[in-house]
């Protein structure tokens, strides 16, 4: 498993979401609705002699701000785990990423805010479970 | 001599290396005790029987030609040649191979659950046994 070419076959996935803006790390500002793949956490050795190793990565989705009422319904369309704009059936369209991993899953997406700019965004936080 | 990581044990079933596919491995070598105890014995008296080995594996299954799930699905029932050596290489004196047939009497062509990757574990009865340096 290469860190970087995982990370920017997700970036990849998330690129198939129309109008979703993606990102490799968070910007001074933010042009929304927008998806920042975050860094690896690695787990070494899930077989023997080095065979596959185990990894979860973070994906921030951020829709609107905090104040507009539009950004909650934007949200539904990306949570939802099928669809057009689902995040997770845009992630697991491809669950090797182009060979990039053996297999993966969208796990979880946790509601919550972040501060870009001195401005808070609605925010999700998807975590990505990786084998490969 | 010196302690070693077990994280490098290499399994080969049949000709096929499956070492990557392997994430647990256990050979467990065990002898009947027989009971030999005299009515003049104060304190009970035991030999050694016969050897009853056993291997247990718990691998991440593959569908592939000729990968995991063929490899045992296909020789279920049967008898299954089975090498492991404990660190992958040469094997030494000090890196031995222990070699043997075991009888494929169990195998999970599916065990799923919505967390984790599809594996296997299963625990094989040895039905001969060797071990060689060189």
């Amino acid at each position: 498993m290469v860190p970087s070419t995982v990370r920017a076959n997700l970036k990849a996935r998330l690129a198939t979401i129309t109008g979703l803006k993606t990102y490799d790390y968070i910007p001074d500002s933010i042009n929304v609705p927008g998806a920042v793949v975050g860094q690896l956490d690695l787990n070494f050795d899930a077989t023997f002699n080095r065979g596959f190793d185990n990894a979860t990565c973070t994906i921030l989705l951020i829709v609107g701000r905090m104040s507009e009422s539009a950004g909650q319904t934007k949200l539904d369309g990306y949570l939802a785990s099928t669809g057009s704009t689902s995040v997770k059936a845009a992630i697991e369209g491809d669950v090797t990423l182009s060979g990039a991993v053996q297999t993966l899953r969208v796990t979880s997406a946790t509601a919550g805010s972040v501060q870009v700019a001195s401005i808070d965004y609605l925010a999700y936080r998807y975590n990505v479970e990786l084998i490969g | 001599m010196a302690i070693f990581m077990g994280n490098k044990v290499a399994v080969v079933a049949g000709t096929t290396t499956i070492t990557t596919f392997v994430s647990a491995v256990s050979l467990s070598r065990e002898i009947d005790a027989v009971e030999i105890t005299a009515m003049t014995d104060s304190v009970q008296n035991l030999i050694g029987g016969i050897e009853r080995p056993s291997v247990t594996l718990e691998v991440f299954n593959d569908f592939a030609s000729s990968s995991v799930n063929s490899i045992f699905e296909d020789a279920l029932g049967t008898k299954l040649a089975l090498q492991l050596i404990p660190v992958s290489g040469t094997v030494t004196a000090t890196n031995p191979r222990y070699s043997m047939s075991v009888l494929v009497a169990q195998w999970q062509p599916i065990n799923g659950s919505i967390d984790a990757p599809m594996t296997a574990s299963i625990t094989l009865p040895v039905t001969a046994l060797s071990k060689t340096t060189s």
